[in-house]
């Protein structure tokens, strides 16, 4: 387990309560997903087809973006490039500040969390109101999404009912979810009319019509899309797909694989800005190109978001998303970070993985996952400190049999003390929260060796 | 060079594979009966009423209205009544007080319950949304089975397609420790009335 991961989980984990209440609710999600995909005879069929759709987009992904980029402008909308997160900052500021714009709304983007957007434009004096609940809620907790599709997923509803009584003024101790959402509702709807930008992110944009599709549950980007008059839609380079018809595939996969719904509540395209309005879109590398290029790490620019490799995730599970320290948290968030984040703490995350190969098995789009984890791990990851040392000293031990079965026979000896509470356990912050499985008292080869003797 | 330029630049440079696209999908299922679609949209917590014959729909919709409690009710093109009609001149912030939206829905899809509503059934893209409570009427025989068949018929000219939203079932949210929610931010019911043929086409 990686010592970062490690620390960063201790925050997360003050008891052992929001650990299991975290577990239960995302692997719930699997469940939900699991059951959709039971009734659906032909998924796996699906799945196939939606990774031949991507393979073959990203085969052409220049092709594919001139092409929306012709069709968007075609139909009115304004086309924008940012090389990286900054530029993207900076064009959408440049959008508002034209306008004279001071108040926007804004629905779920991974991208925008991504670039930064929200510290940035407030530090111009824009005021910017996340309107996805769980996004509204980690804005006012002032902290990242810790999931892509359930940002708050690890908060808990008292919790949540005193965020809302400090920032929403609402009385104290309600933790009613029914209540705390029309709470919500009520504060957030003259957000709305008074808005006068919308901010979304885009699912899928669509080359053949030039449209972005827009997905939620809420209806939040909707609204934010249908009252400003400004919309600026923020977007990745590998959002696009060729055709309206490889749209079907990718919606009958994306709400089935994250809460195990057969479609979000809503699903809208956006073809050109509406009557009196404008359409702005901004069409963001920041790294991905890096991706493209790698041919170990191309496919995971096929990732739609829908989270179910993180609902899945042994570690994950019990980490929680704020341990990654990215927008992006678990399997894929690791998989992207050393090609789109700097710093060791990017190239330190393929680690925090036990390549179970759960998140390979989900993956509506069919990314290699745990195999990408792999093949950081021998590139550019580096595990740091005493990690680094444990691996060098793992790959010496395990070279000579000799030194194995001796390092075996003590760490038999001092595991009953790891299990313990003393001052210096190296495996102290480990154990905030979990208990070190027990040792069955006699290596693998013994019992081996017992079994074989016992069966003749 | 531009962003755009620098950008497209790096792509070219990293195409290595030629994979074909691949050819259509067959979808598994086949069902596009009213009943399919009525028992999903129950289950994404919807309301199916119907089906009605089409000299049925107006009193239909009326007691529906009266249910809703009789608050302000508008109707966008091609609903028949004495409803408040919405057309695209409305700005949508005059729309905020609607309490029952009554739109013509395009395409329904058994497997997933959603309804299409293009832009010309409602003129102004945020009344579905602002609403408290959401009708859509939906022409039984415009239920198709599944999302291939569905976007296979979706029309792609300008007008009707500058906007166009599937709607399944009311607006909701699992934000809240994986409480399901209804009327998150928009409509807190979906009814979706089904019309047996009318002599004229919906589409």
């Amino acid at each position: 387990m990686s010592a970062l991961l490690d620390s960063r989980a201790a925050r997360l984990l003050p008891d052992g309560e929001a650990l299991v209440r975290h577990d239960a609710a995302v692997f719930d999600l699997r469940r939900r997903r699991d059951a959709a995909v039971a009734a659906l005879p032909d998924f796996e069929a699906l799945r196939a087809h939606a990774e031949a759709i991507k393979a073959h987009t990203l085969d052409h992904l220049d092709t594919y973006l001139e092409r929306f980029e012709s069709q968007a402008s075609a139909a009115g909308a304004r086309v924008h490039w940012a090389e990286d997160g900054v530029a993207h900052n900076r064009i959408v500021h440049e959008l508002l500040e034209a306008r004279g714009v001071r108040r926007v709304v804004k629905s779920k983007s991974m991208l925008t969390e991504e670039c930064g957007l929200n510290p940035y434009l407030e530090a111009q004096g824009v005021e910017v109101v996340d309107t996805d609940l769980g996004e509204r809620i980690v804005q006012l907790g002032g902290e990242l999404p810790s999931h892509i599709v359930v940002p708050a997923v690890h908060r808990s509803r008292q919790e949540i009912g005193t965020l809302f009584h400090t920032h929403m003024g609402i009385p104290s101790g309600e933790s009613d979810p029914v209540r705390l959402t029309e709470h919500a509702r009520r504060d957030l709807r003259p957000r709305f009319l008074a808005a006068e930008a919308g901010i979304t992110g885009v699912n899928f944009a669509i080359a053949e019509t030039g449209s972005i599709v827009v997905c939620t549950n809420e209806g939040n980007a909707d609204l934010g899309m249908g009252l400003p008059p400004l919309h600026i839609a923020c977007m990745g380079i590998e959002k696009v797909i060729p055709t309206l018809a490889d749209l079907a595939t990718l919606l009958r996969l994306l709400a089935r694989s994250a809460t195990g719904q057969p479609i979000t509540a809503y699903t809208s395209l956006v073809t050109g800005p509406r009557r009196g309005g404008e359409l702005h879109i901004v069409i963001v590398d920041n790294g991905r190109s890096r991706l493209l290029a790698s041919s170990a790490h191309r496919q995971a620019l096929a990732c739609i978001r829908c989270g179910a490799c993180l609902n899945t995730c042994p570690v994950y599970r019990r980490a929680g998303g704020h341990a990654y320290g990215l927008a992006v948290a678990g399997p894929i968030g690791s998989v992207l970070a050393p090609a789109l984040q700097s710093g060791d703490a990017a190239r330190e995350l393929p680690f925090a993985s036990t390549l179970c190969g759960s998140c390979s098995a989900v993956c509506p789009v069919r990314i290699d996952l745990h195999d990408q984890l792999l093949v950081w791990r021998r590139t550019r990851a580096r595990p740091r400190g005493i990690e680094s040392g444990l691996y060098r000293l793992a790959a010496a031990v395990l070279a000579r049999p000799a030194l194995f079965r001796g390092a075996g026979r003590l760490l038999r000896i001092v595991w009953p003390l790891l299990s313990r509470h003393w001052l210096g356990n190296p495996a102290r912050a480990w154990r905030v929260g979990r208990e070190l499985p027990e040792h069955p008292g006699a290596s693998f080869a013994a019992r081996y060796r017992r079994l074989r003797e016992a069966k003749r | 060079m531009s962003a755009r330029e620098r950008v497209l630049a790096r792509l070219r440079g990293a195409v290595r594979h030629e994979r074909p696209p691949p050819g259509s999908f067959v979808p598994a299922i086949a069902d596009s009966s009213w009943e399919a679609f009525a028992e999903m949209l129950r289950s994404v917590g919807g309301e199916p009423v119907g089906p009605v014959e089409p000299d049925a729909l107006e009193r239909t919709l009326a007691d529906l209205c009266t249910d809703a409690g009789s608050g302000r009710v508008v109707a966008g093109p091609g609903v028949d009544g004495a409803w408040e009609q919405v057309s695209d001149e409305v700005a949508p912030v005059s729309l905020a007080d609607v309490d029952v939206a009554i739109l013509r829905g395009s395409i329904g899809v058994a497997e997933n319950a959603a309804v299409a509503l293009d832009g010309r059934h409602a003129p102004v893209r945020a009344l579905p949304f602002l609403c408290e409570r959401l009708v859509l009427l939906l022409e039984v025989r415009a239920i198709v089975p599944d999302m291939h068949a569905a976007i296979a018929r979706m029309p792609v000219d300008a007008t009707q397609f500058h906007h166009f939203t599937w709607i399944s079932g009311p607006s909701k949210t699992a934000d809240i420790e994986q409480t399901l929610v209804l009327g998150a931010h928009a409509a807190r019911s979906l009814a979706v009335v089904g019309v047996r043929s009318h002599a004229e086409s919906f589409r």
